[in-house]
């Protein structure tokens, strides 16, 4: 089925994700080149990786004052609009075929261990053309306080 | 951050190179919860017209972003990413990221990244990174 315009404009969420330390650190450990594992691996960090962004010790020194996420950990908390709209029936997308084509993200916030985030997500493209579907949402996520954390622009497509 | 790098100004580069070892696919999946099994199941990707498994494209933007991060020595300065996919990596592909400074406009600063495999084949296209000095 060819996606059309007429889904632009479809929300989805919000969608709430709870942040813990144990996770930022696996996840920062993984991007870096480690493993995201404190057990079989040991539990060096790999090197070069920003000592706030796993040393609980030289994270209490920072200006943050604990342990804070890569920016690009919003991959995680926000991702739910965009897996919902893929996933959604009624756009009957062949996930087989899926690609991620672009990604764009606006960092607004730090995100720390024991953050609330909830993040919506709205449809602002989704056309057929040259035999792909073409699929763009639109993500924003906020904290517990209130403040916007990120906003996101996820797009993909899917090859014929 | 007392380790901060001195003021960035346009013309500076910064540079990382990540290979995608055997098991990254399965460890990013892990930390990020994209199991999808065009990265995990050989089998799968080929059935899906890949020669194999290949590596989540958002873990490419998060080396992307950590190049920038660790070249501002702050990750909480990274203030913006936007990347276009243009080529699969593959298990044992080399990515070599080269950033340079395009513009400083009072605090803030722009980069662009250029990311290549071994084969000095873009794996990015027109990746922009936006940052705080």
């Amino acid at each position: 089925m060819a996606l059309s315009p007429s889904f632009v404009g479809r929300k989805y969420g919000p969608f709430t994700y709870e942040v813990g330390v144990e996770k930022l650190r696996e996840f920062a450990y993984a991007v870096a080149g480690g493993v995201p594992s404190l057990a079989f691996a040991g539990n060096s960090p790999p090197d070069g990786l920003l000592p706030v962004l796993h040393d609980k010790a030289a994270a209490a020194q920072s200006a943050y004052g604990a342990i804070v996420a890569m920016p690009n950990f919003a991959v995680v908390y926000a991702i739910g609009p965009f897996s919902a709209a893929i996933m959604d029936p009624e756009l009957g997308l062949n996930v087989m075929m899926l690609v991620h084509g672009e990604q764009e993200f606006e960092f607004l916030e730090v995100v720390r261990a024991g953050d609330v985030l909830t993040t919506t997500g709205t449809i602002t493209r989704a056309v057929s053309k040259a035999g792909k579907d073409f699929l763009t949402v639109q993500t924003e996520s906020t904290n517990q306080h209130g403040r916007l954390v990120a906003r996101g622009t996820w797009t993909a497509v899917i090859r014929g | 951050m007392t380790d901060s790098p001195k003021a960035p100004k346009v013309g500076d580069t910064f540079t990382l190179v990540r290979e995608c070892d055997r098991y990254r696919p399965v460890y990013y999946a892990a930390a990020s919860g994209d199991f999808n099994p065009i990265h995990l199941d050989p089998e799968f990707a080929r059935a899906a017209g890949l020669p194999g498994v290949i590596l989540q494209g958002l873990c490419t933007l998060g080396w992307a972003v950590d190049a920038f991060q660790r070249y501002l020595g702050d990750p909480g300065k990274v203030r913006g990413v936007r990347v276009r996919f243009s080529r699969p990596i593959a298990v044992d592909d080399v990515i070599t990221f080269t950033g340079t400074v395009t513009q400083v406009d009072g605090e803030r600063l722009t980069a662009q990244i250029d990311a290549v495999n071994q084969r000095g084949e873009p794996v990015l296209k027109g990746a922009v990174l936006e940052g705080v000095a």
